[in-house]
């Protein structure tokens, strides 16, 4: 068939181009010219229509042939089936209502999670040729953790110089600039990035001109700004291009803007304000050496598209020959050293898969059990229609015809439940993004698309097989001798029963391994949120403020600390006020190698721990226990001797039994020193959870921020009054310097619920769709049961009227019952058990095989069960014998 | 049907979008019963066309636009749906005549191949 062909015909299906009568005028029109020809040569009068009828053939066959010709019977067939459909459906509202619910929960659940999966790990990252942006990352061929996706300056030069895969090759780093703007100061999140990053994305800035590659060299301080700070902040000014802003108490000047869906850095908040990397090629003191010189300093990420010739892996190859002669040239710094090249999503998209995969599972769970439920509720009705299909036999409908019949009524079934589930879906994609945790990319841009619609349609047509084909032969395989009177009153045949039997073992399963992963995850996240941090959360106030270098000197830095902390504890309601970073849980974490006095170690073997620095009290304020010696104080200055603190795991892990208190270490930093000081460890401190609650505390040491001010600090403040706080330090601090900016504003606790909310999030899901498998899976048994029961009333009538009492029959009707509910059980926890075994990495202190969780599912389903085959199971013993033998 | 009379019309299923349009272009505008008389005519009675064969050929045709019918009247005074060639039927006929001519010949010197 040419594709025109099938055009016209698919066209002419719905809307004939020719009439019948048509056609039929053509057919008559030749028979009239084949009877003049007979007329005109031999035929006697009268006869010659009879003659050129046998000659050229019959009007209705030859229609008929036009009429198949003309349009697709087998489309026309499948109109009138789906036209059918909707009448018997119509017909039956409370079935259709179940059967339509049922599937709307089951397909909205998976549309609604397969919107999340499409939007986190499917959809491209908005950038031409997304698939060739890959991340770099040097990684420590000694690290036991996993790598930590960050680079140095001077590696980074080497890389972009000598490798030869990528079309370009670009860093970045996220930083927040103080912009003072008439007097005000506020906080902007941004990003310090090499001259050429744009390039590597393939995006231009909207307004003005993108960075020159001479404006990495110190001294250029040029800025490219956001769409919505340009109209926030400069009231979309035309002239922005060319205009000077100050950032950090420096100047900067602007030359251009970025376009408005232009987000890069992928983080939360986004980047408003980028400069080029001279901002690391400065130095304050031309005595210093800048941070595009330090080898060992790995804080930059590491962007590159690639030749479209090259892969991941080819560009792998090429890093690792160009590692591997940096690790030979600079053996202290990169001598256990090499680098790992990865595609950006899959960077982004990072250990967010494996939970997805989870939950997705979990849905397609349910929607199985929705499956199996309609299934039943097919069975059952088709056994009632016994008597419609022996009628459609017997007037010559073939079983195929038949069969196609049913599966049309289960197609639109599916069409039904699909629009619904959809609709559900759509309804709470809202609900979805408030409950995502904001730091999973893609979370915030959760919507049904094309993607996700197209993706619902197959779910629903392959659930209509699913669930349609096995009741559709078995319903047209009534037998039509029983058809007629006979057919009302068969009980159904043991067959039928069996296979009854069998789909609700199977629900029941499938239902227990939902349970099962949910009452694992409650319970893994019942223990996270019981595990205490290190310290006490409640009545902390945390705020950080950055100091420009230009304006501050290193002590001066450290004086306007000192002074803020004095200034903040005289406030009424304050109890401890304390200056440290990083924060626990915030996410940030510094980690400096150290030499241990009396131990020696080439540089590139050297330890790294955990590494943080404190003011006066801030374990005080934490309320971290003191374990041994003391906490810093004033005294501890520029100006005395070196001192450290360190937690206990150092301590252990490093000084095992030996008291490490006046024992010395020597970490890699070094401030106003001529030389890397040793210090002397004064206190042991208890261990904190910093990275993740989940995540054992690693070993640590805290120096006093006056022996080594590296960053800003954030400060802490513990306080009975946690609302009216935030402004107390705003005002504090704007009378010491009004250009200072507060930002990442934050309880201690929202750091802690910000730590739990990808589990969180997780949980609540598989929690919620375990509890709509079990209300489907309960429907579903009470389904069966009350079928059964309604089958049996005239043998359960017989034997009351025999003598039988009524807890027998009850009796026989639970023993029934729990044969299934057993059987299903069993095989659901052999199946959990193995199932179970891919949550082990999301499971935080609990066993797959948790015997308590096993055993509390099992009690929890048997009891629902129980309950869903009871209802049917007294309606059976009300029987009245009398009416029941009385309808034979 | 009979197996004889099968085997008949599926030998003609392929050939007849050959011989309708060539008829067509033959005599110009031409109403299906003619079309039949003549391929039966130049056969020599060796095929027989009913109109269920026809009037699904020339309504293929017609969908795969290569000929267009219009009513009209004979020169008897009948109304009849006469059929006529668009461009694209035109060299539809081109292609399809070299095809059966390449092929009818390499049949002939195939089936006369001296052993």
């Amino acid at each position: 068939m040419t594709p025109r062909e099938w055009a016209s015909r698919l066209w002419a299906t719905f809307r004939p181009t020719r009439s019948d009568r048509d056609l039929e005028d053509e057919l008559r029109a030749h028979l009239e010219l084949a009877a003049d020809e007979e007329r005109r040569c031999r035929t006697p009068e009268g006869s010659a229509e009879r003659s050129a009828r046998l000659r050229v053939g019959g009007v209705a066959q030859a229609m008929e042939a036009q009429r198949d010709q003309r349009g697709l019977t087998w489309l026309e067939n499948f109109a009138r089936d789906v036209r059918f459909a909707c009448r018997t459906l119509r017909k039956a509202p409370g079935f259709t209502a179940v059967a339509v619910l049922t599937l709307a929960l089951g397909i909205g659940a998976n549309s609604a999670m397969f919107s999340v999966i499409n939007a986190v790990l499917l959809r491209p990252l908005p950038f031409p040729s997304p698939e060739r942006l890959v991340a770099v990352a040097s990684i420590d061929l000694r690290a036991t953790a996993g790598p930590s996706g960050s680079a140095s300056w001077p590696d980074f030069f080497d890389w972009r110089s000598s490798a030869r895969t990528f079309e370009h090759l670009s860093a970045y780093r996220e930083t927040g600039f103080t912009l003072v703007d008439g007097g005000r100061a506020s906080h902007v999140p941004g990003a310090v990035v090499t001259s050429d990053l744009l390039s590597t994305l393939g995006v231009k800035p909207a307004l003005g001109r993108d960075f020159r590659g001479d404006e990495e060299r110190a001294g250029a301080d040029v800025a490219l700004i956001s769409d919505s700070i340009w109209r926030s902040q400069f009231a979309a000014a035309p002239d922005i291009v060319g205009r000077a802003v100050t950032l950090n108490s420096r100047r900067f000047t602007i030359v251009g803007v970025m376009p408005p869906a232009f987000h890069f850095p992928v983080s939360v908040p986004a980047a408003q304000i980028w400069i080029t990397s001279a901002e690391d090629a400065r130095v304050d003191n031309p005595a210093d050496s800048p941070m595009t010189a330090e080898r060992g300093a790995h804080f930059i990420k590491v962007i590159g598209r690639l030749r479209a010739t090259a892969s991941v892996a080819s560009a792998q190859a090429e890093l690792e020959v160009i590692a591997a002669g940096l690790a030979r040239a600079h053996p202290d710094d990169s001598g256990n050293r090499s680098v790992r090249a990865v595609s950006e999503l899959g960077r982004l998209v990072g250990d967010t898969r494996q939970p997805l995969f989870v939950l997705l599972a979990a849905v397609g769970c349910v929607l199985l059990i929705a499956c199996v439920n309609l299934a039943n509720l097919l069975l059952a009705r088709g056994a009632g229609r016994g008597r419609e299909m022996a009628l459609r036999t017997a007037l010559g409908a073939s079983g195929r015809r038949i069969v196609l019949q049913l599966l049309t009524e289960s197609l639109v079934l599916a069409a039904l439940g699909t629009g619904c589930g959809l609709a559900l879906a759509y309804g709470s994609t809202a609900a979805l993004v408030r409950l995502a945790p904001v730091t999973v990319r893609g979370l915030d841009q959760v919507m049904i698309d094309g993607v996700v619609i197209a993706f619902t349609a197959v779910m629903g047509g392959a659930s209509a097989l699913c669930f349609g084909l096995i009741p559709a032969f078995q319903t047209s395989r009534t037998d039509s001798a029983i058809g007629g009177a006979a057919s009302a009153r068969t009980t159904q045949g043991r067959g039928q029963r069996r296979l009854r039997g069998a789909l609700v073992i199977a629900e029941m399963a499938i239902g227990v391994v939902l349970l099962l992963g949910a009452g694992l995850l409650l319970r893994s996240f019942d223990r996270l949120l019981r595990t205490p941090p290190g310290f006490e959360a409640q009545h902390l106030v945390t705020a950080t403020f950055r100091l420009p270098d230009s304006r501050y000197s290193y002590l001066k830095q450290i004086v306007f600390y000192e002074n803020v902390l004095a200034d903040l504890r005289a406030l009424p309601g304050v109890d401890s006020a304390a200056a440290a970073a990083p924060l626990p849980l915030s996410g940030s974490r510094y980690s400096i190698s150290f030499q241990q006095s009396g131990v020696e170690r080439p540089q590139s073997e050297r330890l790294s721990a955990d590494f943080g620095m404190v003011s006066p009290g801030y374990f005080r304020t934490l309320q971290v226990p003191l374990v041994r010696g003391r906490e810093f104080s004033a005294t501890d200055s520029d100006a005395a001797p070196r001192v450290v603190i360190v937690n206990e795991r150092f301590a252990r892990q490093y000084f095992g039994d030996v008291d490490p208190l006046g024992q010395r270490i020597k970490p890699g930093l070094s401030t106003t020193e001529k030389e890397t000081p040793w210090r002397e460890i004064v206190g042991v401190v208890g261990d904190i959870r910093h990275q993740r609650l989940s995540e054992e505390s690693r070993p640590a040491y805290f120096v006093p921020y006056a022996q080594g001010l590296i960053s800003p600090l954030s400060l802490v403040v513990r306080t009975n009054n946690t609302n009216g706080m935030v402004e107390d330090i705003r005002k504090t601090l704007a009378r010491k310097d009004p250009e200072l900016a507060l930002y990442d504003v934050k309880t201690m606790e929202e750091y802690l619920a910000t730590s739990v909310a990808t589990p969180r999030f997780q949980t609540l899901l598989l929690a919620l769709f375990a509890t709509v498998g079990l209300a489907l899976t309960a429907v579903g048994l009470y389904g069966v049961m009350a079928y059964g029961v309604a089958q049996r009333t005239r043998e359960f009538g017989i034997r009351l009227a025999l003598g039988a009492r009524p807890g027998e029959v009850l009796g026989l009707v639970l023993r029934g019952a729990l044969t299934l509910i057993s059987t299903g059980l069993i095989m659901g926890m052999v199946a959990g058990a193995l199932a179970t075994r891919m949550l082990a990495s999301t499971l935080y202190s609990i066993d797959p095989l948790d015997p308590a969780t096993f055993a509390g599912v099992a009690t929890i389903l048997t009891a629902v069960a129980l309950v869903a085959s009871y209802v049917p199971a007294r309606r059976a013993i009300r029987v009245d014998p009398i009416a029941a033998l009385r309808s034979e | 049907m009979s197996n004889r009379e099968s085997d008949r019309a599926d030998t003609l299923q392929g050939t007849l979008d050959i011989m309708v349009p060539q008829t067509v272009a033959t005599v110009g505008p031409v109403h299906g019963y003619s079309i039949a008389a003549r391929l039966e005519q130049v056969a020599n009675g060796a095929i027989h066309l009913n109109m269920g064969t026809v009037y699904p050929g020339l309504m293929r045709l017609e969908q795969r636009g290569l000929i267009h019918g219009k009513w009209r009247v004979t020169e008897n005074n009948r109304k009849a749906r006469f059929y006529a060639f668009t461009a694209a039927g035109h060299r539809q006929l081109a292609t399809a005549r070299e095809y059966w001519e390449r092929t009818a010949s390499i049949m002939y010197s195939l089936l006369n191949e001296v052993p």
